[in-house]
């Protein structure tokens, strides 16, 4: 193998790739042991784990950050047991997680629908592209008083709430999973005879199913970031009023670990979207 | 088809070991459910409510008017370690957050507006600069405090009894009260729906209000007060006092908000059949907003904080004259982003406190709503609502010596007290015909056909002992009744005495039994009057004999029927 870059007349298509591209320590699209991937993953955090003792270590009035600002892992740690039992954790966190499947399964009776719609038909998506736009740009907690207005101050207004912010999310996402669909498909659906509604419904649809399955799985974290605003009236029940609380009262403790903790939730149920798109479309994963 | 040798068990037998499996954990879930998911704690709590009166160590030595505390400050506050944490440079600015208050007025009219300048009262005659900054939600404002970015924090002083716990595990955070702002005087309110007309009628009803704020302080001691388990009560919360408003607009089934003005008064005029209920131009003495300062910059620039208490003083000299007040309401528009108009609406919501009244909260041991009196109380109520593990003790936070300085150089002799609300007085026929805000009643175990609250006990010649008491609790059964009359500064109470009946038909005299009654509700009235420095008008007393059985249902329980009601009600509509 030659190396770095002779000046030549051969055609640049044709040119081996220099050797360079294959060896060292970042390459582009390497192939990577899952070994690797994990342990690399776990760099980054171990880093903010040091980090985080670091600047949280000594007496409280050594420290580079205040506990009264930041605790040290230990004290998070140290302060789960009143977060299990005197909170009731487990209990708050179900009600969240309810809540969180609940608002997003009525979204997608909205924006599934709605994208489809918009991803296949011109005029639709023309209707409607505006007013997603408008929701893309909308600061989501002014619509707090407003459902609040419409929908009470009980269970429905929260489910409503996170609804109208995973619609606002999922819609636009949608269309674009339709759209992605090769034209070259709908030809050949309609030299095939195909009518319109087959071409939406055999064609466009099931084509698009592994990325409406991808945006489904990237919208679904969205509602574990609005849980905080759903949960500010009625504060009773549910992980944000646990936040709200820690805010005003203390500990500072149980802020961090429910952070940690619906980091952890989220990270687990987006595992499982992984795997049940592995399990629907494992045409997907294959190699390309 | 061919049978197929199989290994392992069928479809049926997989589908019986998975759902054994499920079942296992099911089960296992269901044994193990107080530890997987425990219920929590808080809520739900009966309340004792005869501890209630014991806030306050008695002080059965009692009837003195005045009496300061003895100690200093510093022996008391914890001692501040490290390196102050605090930004600080030459230009010597204190950043004092604020929210949208008009409490805040002596500052702004001292400060002449919010940005720090060199022709405001602290700069001309304190030496250093103020730049007030609008910091309206209190998360926030903690939050900056803790972190040194100001060395100031708003409050009032039930949120001080949440924040501090956190705040002192650095002691460079600790925070330090050093003055009242203000009474809130009608800025915070109760609206209720329907047919309720008094604290008592909210049993079983819905409330909302913003949790861990001066609505939650509010509401849970007026229910307490009137004898109401919080508990029996249901409670929705939320993030802010506006959403309750609004949540109580929209949600009809809830039946009572706390909220703020102007929402409180604006409900009942939108809203049809609502009403307030009651409001802090009544319970004038509740909810004390206040300011306190680092502990690390207290600890390094006494003479800064020292100019700060000064300044406000001198603030409220400044708003007496008509022209000032008006620039200082203009100065506050402009610092919170609205109409000038708007900030003069709000003038009523707050009570300004002065020298005198600092001097009354911070120094006066037997001022029935002083500082340690409103700290005990709101450390009660939230610790038996569960919302407190570590309380603080009073004297960790507040500290006198800047308000002692200033009474012994006499710079502010010249401002006298004037939240000492005047009584005119008034029959209890007249006075009764109203309904009363609530009702507390109390048992003073008073020794047969004595009116004496505190008589002694007696041997069994029936001669008195000296230095006993026949019931040892009255000292702390007044308190009770000082606090929540202190509280209400500004309402009127009547005091109704009860007897038995056992004595019914057995030759007694009702004029006489009514007598002795009235005597007894005249003897608690001044005994009050003695110890708290009450003005005597204020109460008014009845005497009701046998006739009024405390509980209708069983007439005939004397140990219930033996009592004296406390009422508060709204002073008379001028």
């Amino acid at each position: 193998m030659t190396t770095g870059a002779p000046a030549g007349g051969s055609p640049p298509a044709r040119r081996e790739p220099p050797a360079s591209v294959h060896t060292g320590l970042l390459r582009i699209r390497e192939e990577l042991p899952a070994w690797q991937a994990w342990l690399l993953g776990l760099v980054p955090v171990a880093l903010l784990l040091l980090a985080w003792v670091f600047v949280t270590s000594g007496a409280a009035e050594e420290r580079v950050i205040s506990p009264t600002i930041l605790p040290s892992p230990s004290e998070v740690v140290a302060s789960f047991p009143l977060l299990w039992f005197d909170r009731a954790l487990t209990r708050n966190l179900a009600v969240s997680f309810l809540r969180v499947v609940e608002g997003f399964l009525l979204a997608l009776v909205v924006s599934f629908p709605l994208g489809l719609l918009m991803g296949s038909f011109t005029k639709v998506k023309a209707a409607f592209t505006p007013l997603t736009i408008f929701g893309a740009y909308l600061p989501i907690p002014t619509l707090v008083p407003l459902t609040l207005s419409l929908f009470g101050t009980a269970e429905l207004q929260k489910v409503m709430f996170l609804a109208l912010a995973f619609s606002i999310y999922l819609v636009p996402l949608f269309v674009a999973a339709v759209d992605a669909v090769d034209d070259t498909y709908l030809k050949t659906a309609y030299t095939l005879g195909a009518t319109k509604g087959q071409a939406v419904s055999r064609v466009l649809l099931p084509i698009s199913w592994p990325e409406i399955w991808q945006a489904m799985r990237m919208g679904f974290g969205v509602g574990w970031s609005y849980i905080l605003l759903a949960e500010m009236v009625d504060v009773g029940r549910g992980i944000g009023g646990i936040i709200i609380t820690s805010q005003r009262r203390g500990p500072r403790e149980h802020i961090y670990l429910v952070l940690v903790i619906i980091v952890v939730v989220a990270f687990l149920t987006d595992k499982l979207w992984a795997v049940a798109g592995r399990w629907l479309f494992p045409y997907r994963e294959a190699k390309r | 088809m061919e049978e197929q040798p199989k290994v392992g068990p069928t479809v049926l037998g997989k589908l019986v070991l998975f759902l054994f499996v499920l079942a296992c954990i099911a089960g296992a879930a269901y044994y193990f459910r107080d530890l997987l998911a425990p219920g929590g704690r808080g809520g739900g709590k009966q309340v004792d409510l005869d501890e209630f009166r014991k806030v306050e160590a008695p002080d059965t030595k009692g009837i003195t008017t005045v009496s300061e505390y003895k100690y200093v400050p510093g022996e008391k506050l914890p001692p501040v370690k490290g390196v102050s944490a605090y930004k600080w440079d030459a230009q010597k600015v204190v950043s004092f957050p604020i929210n949208v208050w008009i409490g805040w007025l002596p500052i702004v009219a001292a400060n002449g507006g919010f940005a720090p300048n060199a022709d405001s009262i602290f700069a001309k005659k304190y030496g250093f600069k103020v730049n007030l900054k609008l910091i309206d939600d209190p998360v926030v404002a903690r939050d900056a405090f803790a972190a040194g970015e100001s060395h100031v924090l708003w409050g009032t002083l039930d949120m001080m009894v949440l924040f501090a716990p956190d705040l002192m595990k650095d002691s460079r955070s600790a925070p330090r009260v050093f003055q009242q702002v203000d009474w809130s005087s009608g800025g915070d309110g109760i609206v209720v729906r329907g047919a309720i007309a008094s604290v008592a009628d909210l049993k079983g009803k819905t409330i909302v209000y913003a949790q861990n704020s001066p609505s939650q302080y509010f509401i849970n001691n007026l229910l307490l007060n009137a004898g109401v388990q919080p508990s029996s009560v249901k409670h929705k919360f939320t993030a802010t006092a506006f959403e309750a408003a609004a949540a109580f607009v929209a949600d009809k089934s809830i039946d009572a908000c706390v909220s703020w003005a102007p929402d409180i008064y604006n409900i009942p005029e939108k809203v049809k059949g609502t009403r307030i209920l009651t409001t802090t131009a009544e319970a004038n003495k509740l909810i004390a907003d206040v300011w306190a300062a680092r502990a690390d910059f207290a600890k390094d620039h006494p003479d800064v904080v020292k100019g700060l208490v000064a300044g406000i003083f001198d603030g409220m000299d400044r708003l007496k004259d008509a022209t000032q007040r008006e620039k200082a309401y203009q100065w506050m528009a402009e610092g919170y982003g609205m109409q000038a108009d708007e900030v003069r609406a709000m003038a009523q919501d707050a009570h300004s406190t002065n020298f005198a009244e600092n001097k009354a909260f911070f120094v006066n041991a037997n001022d029935p709503a002083n500082f340690e009196r409103t700290w005990k109380n709101v450390t009660f109520v939230y610790r038996e609502l569960g919302l407190l593990d570590t309380p603080v003790r009073f004297d960790e936070v507040m500290d006198f010596s800047v308000i002692q300085e200033l009474d012994k150089s006499g710079s502010f002799a010249h401002q006298k007290d004037e939240s000492r609300a005047t009584f005119t007085p008034t029959s209890y026929k007249k006075m009764s015909a109203e309904s009363p805000i609530l009702t507390q009643t109390i048992r003073i175990n008073f020794y047969p056909n004595s009116a004496n609250v505190f008589e002694p006990q007696h041997d069994e010649s029936g001669k008195a002992v000296a230095n006993t008491l026949y019931d040892p609790s009255v000292a702390a059964t007044l308190e009770k009744v000082a606090r929540l009359v202190g509280q209400y500064e500004r309402a009127v109470v009547a005091v109704v005495g009860h007897t038995d009946s056992s004595m019914k038909g057995k030759g007694t005299r009702f004029e006489d039994v009514k007598a002795l009654s009235t005597d007894r509700a005249e003897a608690v009235k001044q005994a009050l009057v003695k110890k708290y420095n009450f003005d005597p008008n204020k109460f008014t007393v009845e005497g009701k004999g046998w006739d009024d059985p405390a509980d209708a249902d069983d007439p005939m329980n004397q140990a219930l029927n033996r009592r004296v009601e406390i009422s508060v009600y709204p002073p008379e509509a001028k």
